[in-house]
């Protein structure tokens, strides 16, 4: 008789495929339409150097201006989706373009700390880490009122460990702990056989801190 | 063009005036960069921290990018219940934790390039008389940049 995949493996598989489609777009985004969209830009801005009649000539910058907002929107919404770097260089490289968009995005602050060097991990493993950091920074954005977040991410031969800080208005961890955002990233470490701790102190801050050993 | 030595006064006055002349908690107004793409909050009044500092609009999303983006004004009810999209897409409204906001354009030679808003902590809502008098607003700070 055929085995029945476990509730693991189609939660992974699920996961995988929306990865994917995620990937995809995002790479539509800045390798596609963002391209062709550069490329007409530079074509344009030619040919408002070579304008002469005025008005024509502020018309067409102004088309300018609006193509370059647009372009580099592209860009920011492909980072958001899945940066460029994740797949290819890391997941340092990938958290850091994160967090310059969300600085810029949100006026919060991040101080990164990091110890070791980054070991290379399994690209889904990075994917589930950058999933749970986004929605730990989301949270704090939406929920935790402060301007300054600390994460420490700490690389060791048996694994890895990030821990992101804020010292916001904290919350209580017991009664939200089935909410489907926290439930997801308690979720996704699993998935990756990791672990992810949730401490808050109303007033105080929240603690995320999540561990990875590596097989 | 906007220049903050030249205009930040003058608009800084426009802002104080409309924190007490309508019935609001914040008031703002974010500008084209004088190069480059970026658009910034240049001048607020009623702010509760420094976030709006740090921040670059997102051209086309939220409120105040969608404002420059169309060069019509827009309304956010009952944030975050009310909203195209999801919470995160409204940074100034999560930054000063506004419920209400009402947002016009400001043009600059015919073109839309920055954005006044006016928000509330508290939902009271603006009446047709307040819309009107942000709006004269609105055009008493494209006078002063243009
Ligand atoms: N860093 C934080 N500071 C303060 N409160 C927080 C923080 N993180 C989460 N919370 C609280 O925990 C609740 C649950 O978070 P969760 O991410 O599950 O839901 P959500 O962000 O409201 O919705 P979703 O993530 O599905 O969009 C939030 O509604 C908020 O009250
Ligand atoms: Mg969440």
């Amino acid at each position: 008789m055929e085995r029945l995949p476990e509730k693991k493996e189609i939660s992974n598989y699920i996961i995988q495929s929306s990865e994917d489609e995620i990937k995809r777009i995002a790479f539509e985004l800045h390798e596609g339409v963002g391209q062709t969209l550069y490329s007409v830009f530079t074509g344009m801005q030619l040919l408002e150097a070579n304008m002469t009649d005025h008005e024509s000539k502020h018309h067409v910058h102004e088309m300018n201006e609006i193509l370059e907002k647009t372009i580099q929107e592209i860009r920011f919404l492909s980072v958001e989706l899945h940066p460029p770097t994740l797949s290819s260089l890391g997941f340092l490289p990938a958290l850091k373009s994160y967090l310059n968009l969300y600085k810029a995005t949100y006026g919060i602050l991040v101080e990164v700390e990091q110890v070791g060097q980054e070991i290379l991990l399994p690209e889904r493993h990075r994917i589930m880490l950058f999933r749970v950091c986004q929605e730990a920074l989301g949270n704090i954005a939406k929920y935790a009122d402060t301007h300054q977040v600390h994460i420490k991410l700490e690389w060791e031969k048996h694994g890895v460990a990030i821990v992101i800080c804020d010292e916001g208005i904290g919350f209580d961890v017991e009664k939200n702990r089935h909410k489907p955002g926290l439930a997801v990233m308690y979720e996704r470490m699993k998935l990756i056989g990791g672990n992810c701790v949730i401490t808050s102190t109303l007033g105080k801050g929240t603690t995320i801190q999540l561990e990875l050993p590596l097989q | 063009m906007f220049d903050k030595t030249i205009h930040n006064a003058a608009i800084m006055d426009i802002c104080i005036k409309t924190l007490h002349e309508v019935n609001c908690d914040f008031v703002g107004f974010a500008f084209q960069n004088q190069i480059g793409p970026d658009i910034k909050w240049h001048v607020v009044a009623g702010n509760q921290n420094e976030k709006y500092k740090h921040i670059t609009l997102r051209y086309g999303k939220g409120i105040a990018g969608r404002v420059i983006s169309t060069g019509s004004p827009m309304t956010i009810e009952d944030f975050p219940h009310d909203i195209l999209g999801k919470a995160l897409e409204y940074p100034i409204m999560l930054a000063e934790k506004l419920i209400y906001a009402y947002a016009v354009p400001i043009y600059l030679n015919g073109a839309p390039k920055g954005v006044f808003l006016i928000g509330q902590r508290l939902r009271k809502g603006l009446s047709e008389e307040e819309k009107k008098v942000i709006i004269i607003q609105a055009r008493s700070i494209e006078d002063t940049i243009s």
